[in-house]
């Protein structure tokens, strides 16, 4: 009977043991890295966190190729230092780092658009900390400037884009379309051509959840509008973007765009593009290859119309590089930057993804590719979200998932409740 | 050595108990904690927030549309699935030529992933190139592909029926197997004896064989019912709860507000937690759950 009764506590005592070593299992993971960083010259491994540019895994410009071979490259010239990259496609990467962070798994390196929501956290390095005085002055100064938040660098400018107007020549021609539109008004008629001619959607309208953001702002910059006024104050719902968007949505109700645009991801859109469908949409350099890919030889690119006339300026996007602080490793990180910039791996990225440079240098580089020369050309004088806002955060996931409704409800309605959301404490 | 006897069934329910706190109580604790937090985007505590996140749950603009429809979602889809799976269960259970076959093929949408499942509708409604809309196109039920009138998941009174078909889709196998295994419980001699006395077979039915089957169908019911509530996949992947909120519910309400305030999110949950409970205490009420059959 004491037997069984030693044999039952026995039991018992060792499942609590096997319990709560599984509890602590994450925190030794961490406490271990600590001790990585102490002692000096032992390997450590930088946990990384990447958006995949490419066409998803399995595709031979899939992110995990391309990281692999920046990383073997990186861990032959260090071998102390091992990089663990994990890539992460664009829909689901801020949610999944938001899961990290809040499960204090932090990565060392996060390669994604936004940047300034960890910085009032206080869970980035600054730029000084991370990267070498000669790269971080190569940097485009317009660009680094946005890396800022009161005046401390934070993000690093990792690759950028600019936007145009990408219009299928062959549609164009059969709709009896001689120039690519300057102008909403031209841009409405050549709609018009096009649907004539039986093209089910003259322009592609992406105003779902992907990039939502992007499409609506390239309209806003073409009646002088944003989300923000000059003076840096929130605009979503200023009367130019009202007008701007009750314009959309006429060209919507008369069935000259992608249907349901609030509905509709850019992806999509440019694959439809990419198969003939669409008779024009807003495009960057990085859309290249998907119409490439769906066989699309005979399209032109122009300016963005706008209101009275083209663009003069256009959405640039950057990406953003940064440094974690939780696991110490400034070190380490500081010589995979250098390593990245300085060498041959960012040129790589635009070849492979057809991104734009972010440094003098890399400009330079690329001047010669006829395909990219409007968009590098763009790029100085480009327009940006207002990302070092951290109210940005909050207001950009609500703009993907309403802003659609502008061009289907009241355009003044659905753009008042998003700068309800921007003014709110 | 009588005192340390008395603690030894102790040591036995010990473990079950500790694994219940560890993983029920403990989440369900620090998501109520949560819910009263103000928590930044990226999960790192700012203090208190007292009941600021429930006050900007409730004044969200879309709050009232989507609890309704996520009551409606769950009723409209259990109801469905529990009907068409006393149908099916019903059948499965004759002997007929190919039985076996049947009864596998059933198992195909239960066992594929119910995100993989979501995506090939998706990709069968596309506007554009969609297999659906091909065969409705042919059927002269569409003018034309790409048009408004070939998305049916751009537009929500379209978009929920088929959010709902998926919903149910997935549902079946699993609901007309618990189903199948009930009947499998009946003994045959009711049936003879029934049989006997002249009953009809809608009567036999009515009488018998659904009376007898009620412990399953409660809880073949009662899975379904807290599973569709909380199912998310399935209208993440083939609307993203666009256009606007339109198909959203509540549960990918929480997931949106996840990527901008933690707190709120957590109040979202403990609400959804809420309503999980009371539908389960209403359908338990209704359906007499611990009631002997009569």
């Amino acid at each position: 009977m004491n037997m069984k009764l030693v044999g039952g506590a026995a039991l018992g005592l060792a499942t609590v043991l096997v319990l709560s070593s599984c509890g602590s299992g994450g925190g030794t993971g961490t406490s271990g890295a600590g001790d990585q960083k102490s002692s000096a010259g032992g390997p450590v491994t930088l946990k990384m966190v990447a958006a995949d540019y490419g066409d998803g895994p399995g595709k031979p410009n899939s992110g995990e190729t391309f990281w692999k071979g920046v990383v073997d490259e990186f861990q032959a010239a260090n071998p102390n230092i091992k990089v663990e990259v994990q890539v992460i496609n664009w829909n689901d990467i801020d949610k999944q780092v938001a899961t990290m962070v809040q499960n204090g798994q932090v990565p060392d390196i996060l390669q994604t658009g936004d940047y300034s929501g960890f910085v009032k956290d206080q869970l980035l390095y600054k730029v000084d900390e991370v990267l070498s005085p000669n790269v971080s002055s190569d940097m485009l100064q317009k660009f680094a400037d946005f890396g800022k938040v009161d005046g401390a660098a934070y993000g690093i400018p990792f690759v950028s884009s600019a936007r145009a107007l990408f219009y299928n020549k062959d549609l164009f021609q059969k709709a009896g379309i001689a120039e690519p539109p300057k102008t909403w008004d031209e841009l409405k008629a050549d709609a018009e051509k096009l649907k004539k001619a039986g093209v089910s959607q003259p322009f592609g309208l992406p105003l779902g959840q992907e990039e939502a953001q992007a499409e609506s702002f390239l309209w806003m910059l073409g009646n002088g509008g944003g989300y923000k006024d000059a003076s840096g104050k929130w605009a979503i719902n200023s009367p130019q973007n009202v007008e701007t968007f009750n314009y959309v949505k006429g060209l919507v109700n008369a069935g000259l765009t992608t249907p349901n645009p609030g509905t509709k991801d850019r992806k999509t859109v440019w694959e439809d593009f990419g198969a003939g469908k669409v008779g024009m949409v807003n495009g960057g350099p990085m859309s290249i290859p998907i119409f490439d890919a769906a066989g699309l030889k005979n399209y032109g690119v122009a300016p963005i119309p706008g209101k009275s006339g083209p663009l003069d300026t256009t959405l640039g996007v950057m990406d953003w590089i940064m440094a974690f602080n939780k696991n110490g490793h400034a070190a380490e990180i500081k010589k995979f930057f250098d390593f990245f910039y300085t060498g041959s791996a960012a040129q790589k990225i635009s070849d492979t993804y057809k991104l734009l440079p972010v440094t003098n240098g890399g400009i330079k580089k690329l001047s010669g590719d006829e395909k990219l020369k409007p968009f590098l050309d763009a790029l100085p004088n480009a327009s940006f979200y207002p990302f070092q806002d951290p109210k940005w955060a909050e207001v950009n996931p609500q703009i993907k998932q309403t802003i659609g409704g502008a061009v289907k409800d009241d355009p003044a309605k659905v753009l008042g409740e998003l700068q309800k959301t921007a003014d709110a404490g | 050595m009588k005192r340390l006897r008395i603690l030894e069934p102790l040591a036995w329910v010990g473990p079950a108990v500790v694994l219940i706190a560890v993983v029920v109580l403990w989440p369900v604790y620090e998501m109520i904690r949560s819910s009263f937090l103000k928590i930044s985007r990226f999960g790192v505590v700012q203090g208190g927030n007292g009941v600021a996140n429930y006050e900007k749950l409730f004044g969200e603009k879309d709050f009232a549309d989507i609890m309704v429809r996520s009551v409606i979602w769950v009723v409209a889809v259990v109801a469905l699935t529990v009907l068409i799976s006393l149908a099916l269960a019903q059948l499965f259970n004759q002997r007929f030529p190919g039985r076996k076959i049947a009864r596998w093929a059933l198992i195909a949408p239960w066992a594929a992933s119910v995100l993989m499942t979501a995506i090939i509708f998706k990709w069968m409604l596309d506007p554009e190139v969609g297999v659906i809309n091909q065969i409705r196109l042919k059927l002269g039920l569409i003018d034309a592909m790409g048009g408004a009138s070939a998305d049916q998941l751009g537009d929500a009174s379209t978009a929920m029926p088929w959010l709902v078909f998926v919903a149910v889709f997935v549902s079946v196998p699993f609901t007309t197997y618990a189903l199948l295994a009930g009947l499998a419980t009946i003994p045959n001699d009711v049936y003879e004896a029934a049989k006997m006395d002249g009953a009809t077979r809608l009567r036999t039915y009515w009488s018998i064989t659904l009376p007898l089957l009620r412990p399953a169908l409660t809880v073949a019911a009662l899975i379904n019912v807290m599973n569709v509530f909380n199912s998310f996949p399935i209208i993440w992947a083939m609307t993203h709860g666009q256009p606007g909120y339109s198909t959203a519910t509540s549960t990918i309400l929480m997931f949106i507000l996840k990527g901008s305030n933690i707190g709120e999110s957590a109040a979202m949950s403990v609400v959804n937690f809420g309503m999980v409970i009371i539908l389960t205490a209403i359908f338990l009420r209704v359906s007499r759950w611990n009631k002997e059959v009569a």
